[in-house]
């Protein structure tokens, strides 16, 4: 290889190689970071909520009239829902689902009045068909019983004294791996734990320890509200979602039918950001790319241009066409190299400042530069293959030319 | 070392053709310094690219320190071009982004050689042609008259059985043309053949033998005993036999 005639050549004529270099080394900065940071919104986007999404919505009703009853229509609503065609399993909830970003929560500890809550959760407020309506897989211990199921009000707010938690946070409140029969605390109201869930996401998809969930066995009817997450049989979700609208509203004029939404709906809504980024970050990378791949082809187009003559010299000296073509790339790498080396002390530098100045940002993993080198690397011998391939097809008799 | 028997090259465009070189005959022994000299536009340069494998012809026979050459491929010429034949330019061809070394090196590296190998033949064609002292120089720091010098020991640093010299002293003042015809017939009669292609008659007195072109065709060849023949069949058949 020509190493070292090429970098002593190059160094005769440094600006275009510091400028190209420049654009690599830049090109590798912002396309390692951005890489990164689609990755980590791709990965939250396709974070397993743990239930069921495909089959699944939720709807929400609010009565009206002065004559309403919550309770009776709750126990109206769920009893005929219930028993539609095609429709698995309701459940009642305080109106949350994972990713629905809206929901309640505080902490729980394992001691009552804790000062400091060992874990921050969710609480979902369901009834004994939740484990089946979300479609969650129940790891040890038993649901809810349908008598340990209260209905909470304004005036009411007594519940029954069991809680099922999701495995993360029964590892988080008893690293031993039993939480099965062991008590937590509400403020000073203690729960025993019946059952554990291999998981439930909290609604908010930015809240820290996403995976720490509570469900207490309560119908929450606070005001005149209701919310159901219904389950269809598989295919059948948008044909149920119609009819239980219907029927919902046919059932009780006194209320308002709303925000029916499924949960793939809902998933799409709270990751639409994280979505935007990561197009935003892509198109920019592509935009690199494709500036930076035709800068090297402008340049490599010009050296051949204005090397002619000395192509066909060395053709007369005895290259041959793939001697040409190899000049080329390897000159591409030596600049390429040159850039990277120099990007990968910027990929770090930057990554270090957005470590500092953004939020839940993370220094970006080692592995990252050597993919970036790769890309980059095949990126410019691409790019040059154009030129270097005219290079090759220039005949030596140019070497002869007086013009 | 080289022969060519009922050669042509005819340069094809949509509209014309062109007979740049029509039944065209030569045979040059090993160990001769032949000139080919003829007007502009003679077919001086095509026969010097032509036996230089630089270009290829349209029909005949040609063959090269006993290689036929019909027939052969691109990097097959390359190679046979790299291992037979040293080039000197009328405008030295020297890359400038090279130091003297380096462009030595150039026809070297593409031969396969070493570094010790390569780093000993750089340093005796530079001393060989005056410029040990110089290595680390770039062709802008040097004269004409020492860029040829150079050029000449890129085209020797191979061992070269044939040089091909395309108008070598053309850029030069007298007395570095001078310089230069003095290493040339210095190199020839150190074994290397010598073809030289000029227009100037005093630098072709100088060369054993001339040959003369004239609208692609051979048209006069010097009369120098040992090799003269009536015609210039009979000349390559004589030559071959």
């Amino acid at each position: 290889m020509e190493f070292r005639p090429i970098l002593s050549a190059l160094m005769r004529s440094k600006v275009a190689m510091i400028l190209i270099g420049l654009q690599v080394a830049l090109t590798l900065a912002i396309m390692c970071n951005a890489l990164f940071i689609i990755n980590q919104r791709l990965e939250r986007m396709h974070r397993p909520s743990g239930m069921n999404e495909t089959d699944t919505f939720i709807v929400g009703s609010y009565g009206f009239g002065s004559g309403f009853n919550v309770q009776t229509t709750v126990d109206a609503d769920l009893a005929m829902l219930r028993n539609l065609p095609g429709v698995v399993d309701v459940a009642m909830t305080n109106g949350m689902v994972p990713m629905g970003q809206s929901g309640w929560g505080s902490g729980v500890g394992l001691q009552p009045n804790q000062k400091q809550a060992t874990a921050r959760t969710a609480y979902y407020m369901v009834d004994d068909h939740a484990i089946n309506a979300y479609g969650l897989k129940l790891v040890a211990g038993r649901n809810f019983k349908p008598e340990e199921i209260s209905f909470m009000t304004m005036n009411n707010r007594k519940t029954s004294p069991v809680a099922i938690i999701t495995q993360a946070l029964a590892l988080k409140l008893f690293p031993d791996g039993n939480a099965i029969g062991k008590q937590i605390y509400d403020e000073n109201e203690p729960f025993t734990i019946i059952g554990v869930v291999d998981a439930l996401e909290k609604p908010w998809v930015d809240a820290e320890d996403v995976e720490y969930s509570v469900m207490w066995p309560t119908h929450l009817a606070y005001g005149n509200g209701s919310t159901y997450l219904i389950r269809a049989e598989p295919g059948r979700r948008d044909e149920v979602m119609k009819v239980v609208e219907a029927k919902l509203g046919e059932s009780n004029q006194s209320r308002i039918v709303r925000s029916m939404r499924s949960i793939e709906k809902v998933r799409a809504q709270a990751y639409a950001n994280d979505r935007a980024m990561a197009i935003i970050l892509g198109s920019v990378i592509a935009a690199l790319l494709t500036i930076t791949a035709l800068g090297i082809v402008g340049m490599a187009s010009f050296w051949v241009a204005q090397r002619t003559k000395q192509i066909g010299t060395r053709r007369a000296l005895g290259a041959t066409r793939g001697s040409i073509l190899r000049y080329f790339q390897t000159e591409n790498f030596v600049i390429t190299t040159c850039g990277l080396l120099l990007g990968g002390l910027l990929t770090y530098a930057l990554s270090l400042w957005l470590l500092t100045h953004v939020d839940g940002a993370k220094l970006l993993p080692w592995y990252y530069v050597p993919i970036g080198f790769a890309c980059l690397w095949l990126l410019g011998q691409l790019a040059v293959l154009g030129p270097a391939t005219r290079a090759s097809r220039v005949p030596p008799a140019v070497a002869t030319r007086s013009v | 070392m080289l022969k060519m028997q009922h050669l042509s090259k005819v340069y094809r465009t949509h509209m014309v053709e062109t007979h740049a070189l029509r039944d065209f005959s030569i045979h040059v022994r090993d160990g001769e310094f032949v000139a080919v000299t003829g007007p502009s536009g003679s077919g001086k340069t095509t026969f010097l690219n032509i036996a230089g494998l630089l270009e290829e012809f349209t029909s005949g026979e040609f063959w090269l320190d006993g290689v036929d050459v019909r027939g052969l491929g691109d990097d097959a010429r390359s190679k046979l071009r790299n291992e037979k034949i040293g080039f000197i330019f009328q405008g030295f061809n020297l890359i400038p982004d090279l130091n003297l070394f380096d462009n030595v090196d150039v026809p070297l590296r593409y031969r396969g050689f070493n570094a010790a190998e390569r780093k000993k033949r750089i340093e005796e064609s530079l001393s060989r042609v005056g410029l040990s002292s110089r290595m680390k120089h770039y062709p802008s720091e040097l004269s004409g008259g020492q860029q040829q010098r150079v050029a000449i020991a890129r085209a020797l640093a191979g061992s070269p059985r044939l040089l091909m010299a395309d108008e070598p002293t053309g850029n030069l003042d007298s007395l570095m043309a001078r310089g230069v015809m003095e290493l040339l017939e210095e190199i020839n009669r150190q074994g290397t053949t010598i073809i030289m292609v000029t227009h100037d008659p005093e630098l072709a007195a100088r060369a054993q033998r001339n040959v003369h072109v004239m609208d692609g065709q051979v048209t006069d060849f010097d009369a120098e005993p040992s090799l003269r023949v009536k015609t210039r069949d009979a000349d390559v058949e004589t030559a071959a036999a």
